[in-house]
Formats: C-alpha cells, sequence, structure tokens
C-alpha cells in the first residue's frame, strides 16, 4: 500500500500541476493526498539568474494538484550553492 | 496531523487562498466543510494576472476548485498543543475509570468504559451502552 507516512516531519520537494516546485517539512497529509508543509519555501528556477527562494511558511496543498513528492536529502541539498543553479522553469500541464 | 484539522482551527485566521485558474482570496476564514469548501469575509480577490483587485464582503469557494491555501505559521504549534492536549485529556479520563473498575457494570455505563480494558472479559463489552 503506498503511503505518505514516511515522508511525514521530514523536508520533502512537491510539484505541483501548475509546475511550481515547493520544499518544506511534511507536517500531515490526508487520505487525499492533501498535504501540510510547515516552513516551505518555492523555489523559481530560471535561466538568466540562479534560483530564487520564496518563503511561503505554512501551507496546505490540494492532493489533486500534486504530480510528485520525493524526500530531499538535506545535507546533499545544502550543499547545492542554489545561486549557481540555472534552470527552465518547469511548464504547467496542459490538457 | 491531518489538512482538514489544520483547516477547522484556521476559523477566523487570515489566509491566503489560490485557485486552480490562479486568482486568489485573501480574507479571513468564516467556515468550512470535509469538502474544503470555504467561506471568507472581508475578501480582497486578485486576477490571476495579479493586476486586477476586487474587495469582496464575503464569498463561498467551492473545495474542488482550491489549489492551496496558506495559513498563519502560528496554527501548526496551536493545532499540536491542542491535539497533545486532548491526548492527555483522553487518557487521565480513561485511567481514573480503570482504578475505578470495582464498580464496573453497575450504575450509568460511563463513555469510554467500553473497551477501556482490551481484550477483557467479553461479557458486557458490547451493545451494553444505551437503554439496557
Amino acid at each position: 500500500m503506498a503511503s505518505l507516512q514516511g515522508y511525514v516531519d521530514h523536508r520533502v520537494l512537491l510539484i505541483l500541476q501548475d509546475g511550481r516546485a515547493i520544499v518544506g517539512v511534511m507536517a500531515g497529509y490526508d487520505q487525499k493526498s492533501n498535504v501540510v508543509l510547515s516552513d516551505s519555501k518555492e523555489r523559481v528556477y530560471s535561466m538568466e539568474e540562479g534560483v530564487e527562494e520564496i518563503p511561503l511558511g505554512l501551507y496546505l496543498v490540494k492532493g489533486d494538484q500534486i504530480v510528485l513528492i520525493g524526500e530531499l536529502d538535506e545535507a546533499l541539498d545544502k550543499a547545492v550553492d542554489l545561486s549557481t543553479v540555472r534552470a527552465e522553469p518547469l511548464p504547467p500541464i496542459r490538457y | 496531523m491531518l489538512p482538514l484539522s489544520l483547516l477547522n482551527a484556521a476559523q477566523n485566521k487570515p489566509m491566503l487562498v489560490e485557485l486552480k485558474n490562479g486568482e486568489t482570496f485573501n480574507g479571513h476564514l468564516v467556515n468550512c466543510d470535509n469538502f474544503m469548501n470555504i467561506t471568507l469575509r472581508e475578501v480582497y480577490q486578485t486576477n490571476a494576472e495579479g493586476d486586477r483587485f476586487w474587495k469582496l464582503k464575503e464569498c463561498y469557494i467551492r473545495g474542488s476548485t482550491i489549489k492551496y491555501l496558506r495559513v498563519p505559521d502560528t496554527l501548526l504549534d496551536a493545532v499540536k498543543d491542542e491535539q497533545s492536549r486532548a491526548r492527555e485529556a483522553g487518557r487521565s479520563a480513561r485511567g481514573a475509570h480503570v482504578s475505578g473498575a470495582g464498580a464496573r457494570g453497575r450504575g450509568a455505563p460511563t463513555r469510554g468504559g467500553r473497551g477501556a480494558v482490551r481484550g477483557g472479559p467479553v461479557r458486557g463489552g458490547r451493545g451494553r451502552g444505551r437503554g439496557a
């Protein structure tokens, strides 16, 4: 049975259907994969400048908007200097 | 912690709601339900481009149209405290009942009495609580 329980209290990366990437600590979830993120930040990728982190705080994301949830290796993530990272932003899903 | 318990605890608190079409609504939560349908009061609506604004006295938002909600950081601790308090209260209530277990089976049935002793004697376990 697939479960999000293992991610609770861990820092995770959320990708939403609109292409946004949000990192935060998973504080909770429910049957519909609605997710509570604490201390969350949006990571805005662009080719012009380094990754911009926008603090968002406490967030409740609806499950139907979530594309993927991945556990973040905090040590590895801290070792990356985001200001040097250039990447195309993800496009939103289109139907 | 369940997303809906966080939302319930957010009543009368300010929040930002973004819809799937990109519109945002800033206001205070009046009420919500299990579908995440919500009503807000004193609302500032912003269009998806963020260049037009409307002020609404009150509005109702269907839960299925919501992308995410942003709520005050302080709510997380408030809900966690509330949950641990509720757990503690439940524990001590059960504990008090078990310590007076000699009186079990007579007098008014106490809520929480049934099932308090796991795997205990089956007699009187089920179906005696009401109108017995």
